[in-house]
């Protein structure tokens, strides 16, 4: 383990030395920062010559079906890809799946837990993953987290605050879809509806459609905020999956200098192909 | 481009948002905290703050670092196996403290009670500043949490801190001894130099995050009397005395 750089005392007092969110302020005066804010403990970001491409988009809206395509796309083309998502940390996700089925767990409390997933997954997974020049295309990501607590009434810059040490995405896109069309389409796939996605902890309706239809309208909300301030790049997700799909490839090959996009999915995905 | 503005959106949810960090909370209760290195006499000193207010029949309630049971487990899993990294150290410690802060303090401060907190956030502050996380990240992460009414800084020389803390020890633990953070491969040597770099935190906090400098190597009988002294001039006890039925 090498020693970690311990920087100088600055900013100690009732606010810190206070940074803008955007990273223009750092000493080294580099120009634009893969990290929103300050940089993480101990990380170069020279070194990091991967690719981070985030999906974002409500249960229905297409994510995994897209994000399996783009994996045998890109694995087709030579690019070694490495998946990742919420909750699915070593550290906390296994502490998050029991503070959800809980249900006494506040606000703040379940948005650091989320973070702490979030970090224990960008340090571990994603910035190993990019050191090794590797594809990591995210299954949502710190936007999702953001939105989720900012309709709890959590402030907003509280959140980006939290997360200026992310890294910023080489891509993100957003699939958009109506509440109404997320809704069937998760309720055809599990015959039900959950109660975070549902948003049922935030007293919205009794009525579970309702509620739903709520719950998603405000994240939507949000999204539509988010996508301006970080630049998304929208996608219509209702729209069939080939669709969707070629879209995907092209803006993703034209960042990869990938020369025709062309691509049939295996028999193995076929399925998906709708 | 990216904004560098803070955002002027409008609410979306109608919900209170959080807001801005006040200088001074305005609920009934008081909050009063202890803070210091391991060693500096601090726990000592609350404990008998708060065995003195609870014989006189007080409404205080005390609370410690640590405590709620809710992510305990993460802590210990993330303790053992070594997967902590100083990022995440502090988010889960943060979460921890958001649970404690937001089921015990809050409605003990609204409920007009006398709390009184073994580490505070300036435990977070120094510590974790110590591990390598930038200072205003660390202030943003705690904003939800009301700013004392006294904060006693218990200050010990390290040597003597270092030393109460070896004495009672037979070995110290790898995140206690800051062994993560690659600082030396002796456990003793890696623990000293953690702790000074938490003592001079300490010690730069102390001016603007108003700290009462409480002197650790004085004898516990003096520092308790100074310590009851100071909570009567700055807190009126009155508020939190037993109600006399006559």
């Amino acid at each position: 383990m090498t020693p970690r750089d311990i920087p100088n005392i600055p900013g100690a007092g009732p606010n810190g030395r206070h940074r803008k969110k955007d990273g223009k302020g750092k000493a080294e005066g580099k120009e634009a920062s893969r990290f929103y804010g300050a940089s993480l403990p101990g990380v170069r970001e020279d070194e990091l010559s991967g690719t981070l491409i985030v999906i974002e988009g409500t249960d229905g809206s297409g994510r995994s079906t897209q994000i399996s395509l783009l994996t045998e796309w890109l694995e087709s083309e030579g690019f070694a890809v490495q998946t990742t998502g919420l909750r699915r940390s070593s550290l906390v996700a296994d502490d998050i799946d029991a503070l959800l089925a809980e249900n006494s767990v506040t606000r703040t409390t379940l948005a650091l837990m989320y973070s702490t997933d979030f970090f224990d997954q960008l340090e571990r997974r994603i910035l190993p993953a990019l050191r090794s020049g590797l594809i990591v295309i995210a299954d949502r990501y710190i936007y999702t987290l953001i939105a989720r607590s900012a309709v709890r009434g959590i402030g907003r810059d509280y959140l980006h605050g939290i997360y200026e040490m992310a890294l910023r995405p080489d891509l993100t896109f957003w699939l958009n879809v109506r509440p109404e069309v997320a809704f069937d389409r998760e309720f055809k796939k599990s015959h039900t509806i959950s109660y975070w996605e549902s948003g049922r902890d935030m007293s919205l309706s009794n009525d579970l459609f309702q509620s739903f239809i709520r719950y998603q309208s405000l994240i939507k909300k949000e999204f539509e905020y988010l996508s301006r301030r970080h630049s998304f790049i929208e996608l219509d997700g209702e729209t069939s999956v080939p669709n969707v799909n070629r879209e995907l490839r092209k803006q993703i090959g034209a960042h990869l200098g990938i020369k025709g996009t062309h691509y049939q999915p295996s028999g193995a995905l076929a399925h998906l192909w709708r | 481009m990216h904004e560098t503005k803070a955002i002027e959106i409008p609410a979306v949810a109608e919900r209170p948002a959080e807001k801005a960090r006040a200088p001074k909370h305005d609920y009934p209760g008081a909050l009063v905290v202890v803070e210091g290195i391991d060693g500096s006499g601090k726990s000592t000193q609350l404990y008998l703050l708060k065995r003195w207010l609870e014989i006189n029949g007080y409404r205080t309630h005390f609370t410690e670092w640590n405590s709620s049971p809710l992510v305990k487990s993460a802590t210990r899993r993330g303790k053992q196996r070594r997967l902590l990294t100083p990022v995440t150290f502090s988010l889960l410690h943060a979460a921890d403290f958001a649970d404690r802060c937001e089921r015990q303090i809050l409605p003990l401060l609204h409920g007009g009670y006398l709390v009184l907190a073994d580490r505070y956030i300036y435990t977070a502050f120094a510590r974790d500043f110590a591990r390598g996380c930038p200072p205003h990240w660390l202030r943003n992460l705690y904003r939800f949490a009301p700013i004392p009414d006294i904060t006693f800084y218990f200050r010990a020389p390290l040597d003597v801190a270092v030393n109460r803390i070896m004495a009672g020890r037979p070995k110290l633990k790898y995140y206690e001894a800051g062994m993560d953070l690659g600082i030396s491969l002796d456990r003793t040597e890696s623990f000293r130099i953690f702790q000074e770099r938490i003592l001079n935190y300490y010690d730069q906090m102390m001016e603007p995050d108003k700290f009462v400098l409480m002197d650790g190597t004085v004898p516990v009988n003096r520092l308790q009397k100074q310590m009851r002294e100071i909570l009567g001039e700055r807190i009126d006890l009155t508020k939190f005395a037993p109600k006399k039925s006559t």
